[in-house]
């Protein structure tokens, strides 16, 4: 029992590590700054918080990698020392991750941990403090513990899933990061909110009927204008009709399924409307 | 930093647009594809001075010029169409760093005025030598001189906070240091702004640390109700009739993301705008040249504006309008100066709660 439940930390710790890791790499691609994640490094001065969120990164990293690159036989050189420097040093980590997060609950109390980016951006609370200190009990445990191997009877395997669906189901009572996971997963946000590239939008444009009708009357291959408005995105090209100049604008909805796609053929000199056609559905701006 | 050559041709580079007549044409384009006839097409440049014809997209109780002479009775200011002459109603009132008289304006001064009557000859308000600075604090240089960053396109700002002023802004902003949002109006000074009047009360977070939106559920009211600023004309026209939209469409609207590296040290505190997220109201991604119909709740005036331009600053500030009431929600649009004098504004105010509607 008691070495069921040190086996199964390795990699709760290892995919914790990993996960947080990931998170905040995609918040930082997300908003296309490494300073999206600077929220769990409020306490040091501001010069040094880049630095700092590159190091946060980089040591959860290490030690999730580490964990389980010396979790098993690998390089048996001198297993025991790789395996306690990580775990010391994860245990290490976890420990100062206690202290920091206590002193940002007091210094500010509306910031969020950033612990999985921007999952993460509840304010501090005791839940979260108690988390990072289970991950350090985890990690403590697992010190001098020998490499990890199959279990060896069923009934030594049904004993590591349970170990392990308690200490999981522990960690997600401690992650108020879970509520926010399951409310998104059954969001979609309208279309006027989505960023959609226009891209997207010229293939949906050319795979439709206006476009088809339209094309051989088209005279250059980039639109002349392109914006947005609401769920609508337009597109303006010019083109020749009988002879006469004209501006063929394109409306594409922005729905993933089936948007609707409307043109008007306008005279480019007078304005004047020459053709309508496409869809007309009772759609949001 | 995007290379010139990547930038399609159809990008908006606001801050600097060589064809306006591009986006004022997008409102009639809208109107003939969508089936909406009864749009037409918005100015997005100049305005002319209560002109016939096209009076509901132009200026019809406010004029921008400068002070040419002022007397008891007669203001001469040259406008875009040369110089002009208004009567001051016997109830006329002026500001210029605090109520004055009207005639204590100086010469030389740009002013903004607003009429009794649409067109009219008359003048009710003026406000002379006004400005506003709206951003992030990146430096101070002792208890009274602050460098405020206004986002990528307007730049850096100094302001000076007038001795007499100080206690009066400082409770309204009690952290004046680099980090902290700062929004003052007072009078333009070369090469800065004297501080006199806090436009609102500061944020207690840092710039950039706004709490997350709210979740929308269906689709975005509209109307929405909201808080709506002004901000000074910089390179725009000083009669343009428009407003700057917190969500401009991020893939046409040429964000080109975070500020170039520096050596200087308040650079750590700018922030750029475009890269905090949506801000505390969620509004539809629009373009330059859409039309929006704004209503003042306090004035109930209501015009049909364009959008001319970036307001993404406004997304850094959570706070609400308590002019006539307190606003539902934070920032919804900063109009220019001509726009929020037409309105019904008061420039001192800072700013009055509005009702947008969005597609005119």
């Amino acid at each position: 029992m008691l070495t069921a439940l040190r086996e199964v930390q390795i990699p709760v710790l290892a995919v914790m590590l990993l996960g947080g890791c990931a998170a905040k790499a995609w918040r930082a691609l997300h908003a296309r700054s490494a300073a999206a994640g600077m929220d769990p490094t409020g306490l040091v001065p501001l010069h040094l918080r880049r630095p700092a969120v590159v190091m946060l990164f980089l040591a959860e990293a290490l030690l999730g990698l580490g964990l389980i690159g010396t979790a098993g036989r690998l390089g048996d050189a001198a297993p025991h020392l790789a395996a306690t420097i990580v775990r010391t040093a994860t245990a290490l980590f976890f420990l100062i991750a206690v202290g920091a997060l206590n002193e940002l609950r007091q210094r500010r109390p509306d910031a969020g941990c950033g612990c999985f980016g921007e999952l993460s951006d509840t304010p501090i609370g005791l839940r979260t403090i108690a988390r990072s200190g289970v991950l350090c009990a985890s990690a403590l445990v697992t010190i001098g513990l020998p490499p990890l191997r199959m279990p060896s009877s069923s009934t030594e395997a049904e004993m590591c899933l349970a170990v392990l669906a308690v200490e999981l189901a522990l960690v997600g009572f401690l992650s108020p990061e879970l509520g926010d996971i399951l409310v998104r997963l059954g969001y979609t946000e309208p279309c006027e909110l989505q960023r959609i590239p226009v891209g997207r939008t010229l293939s949906v444009l050319r795979a439709s009927s206006p476009w088809r009708r339209y094309a051989s009357q088209v005279s250059t291959a980039e639109p002349a204008d392109v914006w947005r408005e609401g769920c609508w995105r337009f597109v303006v090209y010019p083109g020749v009709v009988s002879g006469r100049r004209v501006d063929i604008v394109f409306a594409v909805y922005l729905q993933a399924r089936r948007p609707a796609v409307r043109v008007a053929v306008l005279d480019a000199a007078t304005d004047e409307i020459l053709g309508l056609a496409g869809a007309r559905p009772s759609a949001v701006l | 930093m995007q290379n010139l050559a990547d930038i399609p041709r159809w990008c908006e580079d606001v801050t600097d647009s060589a064809s306006p007549a591009r986006f004022a044409r997008r409102s009639l384009l809208r109107a003939a594809v969508l089936g909406r006839a009864d749009e037409t097409r918005a100015p997005v440049t100049t305005t002319t001075d209560g002109d016939t014809g096209a009076a509901e997209r132009s200026l019809l109780y406010t004029v921008t010029g400068r002070i040419l002479d002022v007397s008891p009775h007669v203001l001469v200011l040259l406008t875009g169409r040369g110089e002009q002459r208004f009567a001051l109603a016997a109830s006329a009132t002026a500001w210029r760093g605090g109520p004055v008289s009207p005639a204590a304006l100086r010469p030389g001064d740009y002013a903004v005025l607003r009429r009794s009557l649409p067109g009219g000859p008359v003048v009710e308000r003026i406000w002379a030598g006004v400005g506003r600075v709206t951003g992030t604090i990146i430096e101070r240089d002792g208890p009274a001189s602050l460098l405020v960053d206004e986002g990528p396109a307007k730049g850096r700002r100094i302001v000076m906070i007038a001795p007499e002023a100080s206690g009066r802004i400082q409770v309204r902003f009690p952290r004046l240091e680099p980090g902290y949002l700062i929004d003052v109006i007072g009078l333009k000074r070369d090469g800065f702004l004297q501080a006199l009047i806090p436009a609102t009360a500061q944020p207690p977070y840092r710039a950039g640390h706004q709490p997350a939106a709210p979740m929308v559920s269906g689709h975005i009211p509209d109307p929405v109700s909201g808080t709506v600023v002004w901000h000074e004309p910089g390179e725009e026209p000083h009669n343009l009739l428009g407003l700057a939209y917190p969500a401009l469409d991020p893939e046409t609207s040429c964000e080109h993301g975070s500020y170039l590296p520096s050596s200087f040290s308040g650079d750590l505190y700018a922030v750029d705008p475009h890269a905090t997220g949506p801000g505390c109201v969620r509004l539809p991604y629009l373009s330059v040249g859409s039309l929006l119909r704004l209503r003042n709740d306090c004035s109930e005036r209501t015009r049909l504006l364009p959008v001319t331009s970036c307001g993404a600053t406004a997304r850094l500030f959570c706070d609400r309008c308590v002019t006539c009431g307190t606003s539902p929600r934070g920032r919804i649009a900063d109009l220019t100066m001509a726009a929020f004098v037409e309105l019904g504004g008061a420039l001192e105010a800072g700013c009055f709660n509005a009702t947008m509607m969005i597609g005119g």
